[in-house]
């Protein structure tokens, strides 16, 4: 790092406030700060950037990490550093899978349904039927894949993603085809990382279906048929019949059998909060009901919003008119936006107030959805067209 | 006056690298998984932040990230020969890894949450929450530097990283860390001046 005799030395400011510089440099930058107002703004500036950058906390990693990559090692075996002679073969076999491989992605790609997804093992002896998953095996469609209390895997989506299945897990494949992907899970908790079109990939539960919109998410089904659906990436929408609740990222989501859907919540909203808001959409009785909701608007943050935007639509009368008012309370609507409207649930109000609180699914979850299937169509065409003249 | 006292006041990074003893290493070499533990157990946390700060505060992506990074750690540890630190070394794996995830993650549909950004920060009632809040918008200021600007940024406050460390890990020299680090603290002052006053005292 040079620093010239009369030029400026913001350029230097990191580094002279880390201790960077060699000393000559270092006594330079320091007197020439006490001579130039400009720079000396400029060098408050990097300080109170770096003082930002200080906030930057050591994050604990997670418990679960090392069995996880214990399980991992089994599957990928260490090599040997010995077998230098197989370098050159090595670099042959990669070449011909690299050209293997191109050609491979360039056909358009249909899972056949004989054959299924592939499955990996990541632990234990997890079962297709009465099957242990082998290196090769797949997951055929109406076949069941099962996790004991030992065991894991990955199943490998159609090439648009994988999901992992945890222990003691039971889920089958229902459909795979262009048009749709379909898992069903009976019991245990699995993990999705789909990068595809929305509405492409499906996970059938005993208390709903969740779609995927574009995203990563876990869910949870227990014995009694409830699930718990957790989204860390995206959206994803949770159905039973007419009942619909599209989850945001950071979000989660419970479903009954027999009555779907609950109402979604962030993760990081109180403990009071999640539980009034459980005894509102599973309720013992009317009464039990209306006091959760009184908790519920009362420890709502501006955050949770997105929580009430959805009890608008699920209560009437002065319930709410209770909701709104706490809602405008805390993220004010829109000056178009009037309580009257949306006491009637105004649809064009409705959707303004929506956009405002960042809830961009329904219409245009619908458009991004309709404009990656064009992409993919247009693409799948291309590949198409490109294997027709070879 | 100002800072002729700063000449010597020295900015020590804010953690500083274990050394790893070479036996541990060699071991590793050798394939053994105890060994791997002993460096999962050094490195864990800093391997996570790191991960988890370059890709958006994904918990489950971080997760996958270090995972990988460990196994491939076992994999490939045999090519280190000890040219170069073997924290720059595991650095720089940490680091083409993370790019090769946010790769992918390019392809998936992009979201806004800034709404509900703002509207916590209004909530902040105690100095703990609020810390956790600052914490959150700087990491949310980070993530919208380019990546050139941040990764120094991270090994610098997360990995306590010299200039001449982060320069071998991103392969580049000294000076250009020193001008990369000078534009992104100047950004994230610019992002952030309006929450300077929950910084607290100097």
């Amino acid at each position: 790092m040079k620093l010239g005799m009369f030029n400026h030395v913001s350029n230097f400011s990191s580094a002279y406030w880390h201790n960077e510089l060699a000393p000559p440099q270092s006594r330079r930058v320091a007197e020439h700060l006490n001579a130039c107002s400009r720079c000396r703004a400029e060098f408050e500036t990097v300080k109170l950037g770096s003082r930002f950058a200080e906030q930057l906390e050591l994050v604990s990693a997670p418990e679960f990490l090392w069995p996880r990559i214990a399980a991992g090692l089994n599957v990928n075996a260490v090599p040997s550093v010995r077998f230098k002679f197989l370098k050159p073969l090595a670099i042959a076999a990669t070449l011909v899978l690299l050209v293997g491989g191109g050609l491979f992605l360039l056909l358009p790609r249909r899972v056949d349904p004989q054959t299924g997804w592939p499955v990996i093992r990541l632990g234990g002896t997890p079962r297709i039927g009465s099957q242990s998953v082998s290196d090769k095996s797949r997951l055929g469609i109406g076949q069941w894949l099962e996790t004991d209390s030992g065991s894991r895997a990955k199943l490998d989506v159609a090439n648009i993603g994988n999901v992992e299945i945890d222990p003691n897990t039971r889920v089958r494949l229902l459909q795979s085809s262009d048009s749709e992907q379909r898992l069903e899970l009976a019991r245990g908790r699995l993990s999705a990382r789909i990068s595809a079109p929305p509405k492409l990939f499906f996970v059938n539960t005993p208390s709903g279906v969740a779609e995927d919109l574009g995203c990563a998410y876990t869910l949870e089904v227990d014995d009694a048929g409830n699930s718990h659906l957790r989204v860390t990436l995206g959206w994803v929408a949770l159905q039973l019949r007419e009942r619909e609740s599209v989850v945001p990222a950071g979000a989660a989501c419970v479903t009954r059998p027999g009555i779907g859907p609950g109402t979604p919540y962030f993760e990081d909203a109180s403990e009071t909060f999640r539980s009034a808001l459980s005894q509102f959409d599973f309720p013992a009785d009317q009464l039990s009901q209306s006091s959760a909701l009184e908790i519920v608007t009362r420890e709502a943050r501006p955050r949770d919003a997105m929580t009430l935007f959805y009890l608008l639509t699920r209560v009437n009368g002065s319930e709410r008119a209770l909701v709104y008012d706490r809602m405008a309370t805390l993220v004010p609507p829109p000056e178009s936006v009037t309580r009257e409207g949306m006491l009637n649930l105004n649809p064009q109000m409705m959707e303004r107030w929506q956009g405002k609180l960042g809830l961009t699914w329904g219409r245009k979850v619908d458009k991004a959805a309709k404009t990656w299937k064009r992409i993919w169509s247009a693409a799948l065409g291309e590949l198409k067209g490109l294997q027709g003249k070879r | 006056m100002l800072m002729l006292d700063q000449i010597v006041a020295t900015q020590e990074p804010p953690r500083s690298n274990e050394s790893i003893d070479w036996r541990v290493i060699t071991r590793c070499q050798q394939g053994d998984r105890d060994a791997l533990r002993a460096l999962f157990e050094s490195y864990k946390d800093r391997v996570y932040s790191i991960a988890r700060y370059s890709l958006g505060g994904d918990e489950q992506l971080a997760s996958d990230v270090t995972q990988q990074v460990f196994i491939k750690l076992m994999t490939r540890i045999g090519q280190f020969r000890g040219d170069s630190e073997f924290g720059t070394w595991l650095y720089r794996l940490v680091v083409n890894t993370c790019r090769d995830e946010q790769r992918k993650q390019r392809r998936w549909v992009p979201l806004a949450d800034s709404v509900f950004m703002t509207a916590t920060v209004k909530q902040t009632q105690t100095g703990q929450y609020a810390s956790k809040e600052l914490a959150r918008h700087v990491q949310r200021a980070l993530g919208e530097l380019k990546p050139k600007l941040r990764w120094p940024i991270l090994l610098r406050y997360v990995e306590g990283l010299s200039y001449e460390e982060i320069g071998k890990v991103l392969g580049c020299s000294k000076g250009t860390v020193a001008s990369r680090l000078n534009r992104g603290h100047t950004a994230l002052s610019r992002k952030l001046g309006h929450l300077r006053d929950q910084l607290g005292p100097e």
